[in-house]
């Protein structure tokens, strides 16, 4: 299954990206192109060369924490576990030197807290999707930070049985953010590893909010007024922050990091903090490219992680 | 292995945003016997929909309630003084519910006759011999001629096919009585499901409005709550229809009546329902106590508030004493059988 995804959204990735020269997938796409900065890049460009852009895939779960209030539905925080499932992938783009990085993200998120006497559960579930492209610049002390954009959409409820005509709370979001990213590669002892942070911001969007004491019973009825909401960071705050630490092991690398999710709103008198910890293991198939060889007389491999 | 320090301060100024969601703070409570009657107070100050209405202090009220706190009272004693402070409200869609009580507000029936009894239904009216469906007794009175359905409770949802079997059983009665004496409410669908049997086109059935903010009077304007008839191939009723009522129609069951009430060959019988029109919402304290309360205040078609009450048409207001009842006269089911075998003409 995971597989099947991740080869659609390759294919998705491939076609967007121009589909540069012959076939780009799988799981490599190849071409011929005039430009490329990095050294070994520069060291090829003399010749004819062919350049493969692997699309980079990295699958995460995340367990952990979660902290959520949602006045619509009580005035008290619910404290429990929350887990998430996200995948990534993203390829350098024969742009402007081979600066810029195009990058699709998915992922869905589960959560169950109970309120503070831990006499009622609220239950919490979302689902998230997002395009951008980011520039990547690599500092000669090999720092790499990337600076870029994407558009996203998001979904989910929270649920509180206990409540009579207010038991759920929909949330929903289509907008554009920021991103930024740092990277930095090192060995710990013979392992190369790449920490990076990486950052979104969600900054303008259009959100879903029901008015102050608005039953969904209404909405249903057909009362659809003030329900959009224009966002920004002031009334519609989020951060989405993953401190990661990738281990080349092998084919394939390793990642183990953490993750700081956080929805926030403050519309029509309704709070909403969603706040969720999560420890993150991940993997990533084909490596993050720190064991790269010389290049080949014939090919070069271009990896967008680093 | 050196981490850049430009990495730790960009982490550092994402840690830093992250305090920009704690701009808007929502009160905190403790969860001591203060705390929790200010955590009560505040949501139905917040949310409750009928201070105005009902002409209620609710400041004057909190501060009543709140010179009886004590730091060491126990929460026996803290949830007996929240339900007296609540029933100030006088309404019955306010519970306190906790792990050992829920606390109702019953005098909006127990101040008022019953006019009804079930025993007295079942015995002398329906013999024992009735059929059920979807929460519905229904059989054939006055030698066939009249209809009877009695629906109790419209948190028993109604299956629409149901209905048809109910409907065309009755269907070569001369009118049906629709007895919701008792009905404490339920779900609005059911409201929905049993109205589009007797009208021919889209009404407007009532308005709903909700809570804009906090304040006490902010609402938003009416939305109109719109019925339509049943999807074609559904049994509908063309002829006359009796709905009998008490005091303790409430909630749905009021609804429905503010719904019904009007239209063309429909009288309602009885007594002045009990009321319960505002769509209750639901919030809690921190010792896990569950408050509910009016939040969304709903008028009839003409923009009248359905939280007291509806009278019966005029000249159909009619009592069931309790000592008739207890001989198996239901008075009010009586009037109604009458004025079916007579083309409702009401006699003023």
């Amino acid at each position: 299954m995971m597989k099947r995804i991740s080869v659609i959204i390759a294919f998705i990735l491939g076609i967007v990206s121009g589909m540069s020269a012959s076939a780009g997938w799988p799981p490599y796409d190849t071409g011929v192109e005039p430009e490329c900065t990095a050294d070994s890049v520069d060291q090829a460009q003399e010749t004819t060369m062919t350049f493969k852009r692997p699309v980079s895939q990295i699958y995460m779960l995340g367990i952990g924490g979660t902290n959520l209030l949602d006045t619509y539905l009580s005035p008290l925080r619910y404290h429990g576990i929350a887990m998430d499932l996200s995948g990534q992938w993203s390829k350098m783009l024969p742009w402007m030197r081979n600066t810029w990085v195009m990058r699709f993200d998915g992922g869905i998120g589960l959560g169950s807290a109970m309120n503070p006497s831990r006499t009622a559960r609220m239950l919490e579930a979302d689902a998230r999707f997002a395009w951008g492209v980011a520039w990547s610049h690599r500092f000669t002390c090999k720092l790499r930070v990337t600076v870029g954009m994407s558009a996203d959409l998001g979904a989910g409820i929270l649920y509180l049985s206990r409540n009579s005509n207010n038991p759920a709370s929909v949330k929903a979001r289509a907008g554009v953010s920021l991103t930024a990213s740092a990277s930095f590669p090192f060995k710990l002892g013979r392992v190369p590893v790449l920490v990076s942070d990486e950052v979104k911001l969600p900054s303008l969007g259009l959100f879903f909010s029901p008015e102050y004491g608005e039953t969904y019973y209404e909405i249903w009825l057909g009362n659809h007024k003030g329900l959009a909401h224009c966002g920004w960071w002031g009334n519609n705050f989020g951060i989405d922050n993953l401190l990661a630490f990738d281990l080349d092991i092998g084919p394939s690398a390793l990642r183990l990091g953490y993750r700081y999710r956080l929805d926030s709103s403050w519309v029509c008198g309704l709070n909403t903090q969603l706040h969720r910890h999560l420890f993150v293991i991940g993997w990533i198939p084909h490596g993050i490219g720190l064991k790269r060889t010389r290049p080949s007389e014939k090919s070069i491999s271009i990896n967008s992680l680093y | 292995m050196k981490i850049p320090r430009l990495i730790i301060n960009v982490s550092l100024a994402l840690l830093a945003s992250i305090s920009l969601s704690a701009c808007h703070d929502t009160p905190e409570y403790a969860d001591d016997p203060e705390g929790n009657f200010n955590a009560l107070y505040d949501a139905v100050d917040n949310h409750y929909c009928f201070f105005s209405e009902k002409d209620i202090d609710w400041k004057a009220t909190g501060d009543k309630y709140r010179s009886r706190l004590k730091k060491d009272m126990n929460r026996f004693e803290l949830f007996r003084l929240c339900s007296e402070m609540l029933a100030e409200l006088e309404d019955g869609h306010v519970n306190l519910s906790s792990q050992f009580d829920v606390s109702y507000y019953r005098r909006w029936w127990t101040d008022y006759p019953q006019d009804f009894s079930l025993r007295t239904l079942q015995q002398y009216y329906l013999g024992f011999d009735w059929h059920t469906v979807s929460g519905i007794m229904y059989k054939k009175l006055a030698g066939g001629r009249v209809g009877y359905m009695y629906y109790p409770s419209f948190s028993q949802r109604i299956s629409e096919t149901s209905l048809d079997y109910v409907l065309s059983s009755l269907a070569d009665c001369d009118a049906l009585i629709l007895d919701i004496r008792d009905n404490g409410g339920g779900l609005l669908t059911n409201v929905d499901i049993l109205v589009g049997r007797f009208i021919e086109e889209e009404i407007c059935g009532g308005f709903i409005r909700h809570k804009t903010g906090s304040g006490h009077d902010d609402f938003s304007s009416p939305y109109e709550i719109r019925y339509s008839p049943a999807s074609a191939g559904r049994v509908r009723w063309r002829k006359p229809v009796r709905i009998l009522t008490n005091r303790s129609c409430y909630s749905a069951a009021n609804d429905f009546v503010a719904v019904m009430k009007g239209l063309p060959g429909v009288r309602i019988i009885g007594a002045r329902t009990g009321g319960g029109g505002g769509l209750p919402f639901s919030s809690e304290l921190p010792n896990g106590w569950s408050v509910r309360f009016s939040a969304c205040p709903i008028a009839d078609r003409y923009g009248i508030s359905t939280e007291m009450g509806i009278d019966p048409d005029d000249g159909c207001e009619v009592h069931a004493p309790a000592d008739e009842l207890a001989l198996g006269r239901d008075a009010i089911l009586d009037f109604a059988i009458s004025l079916s075998m007579t083309n409702g003409a009401v006699q003023e």
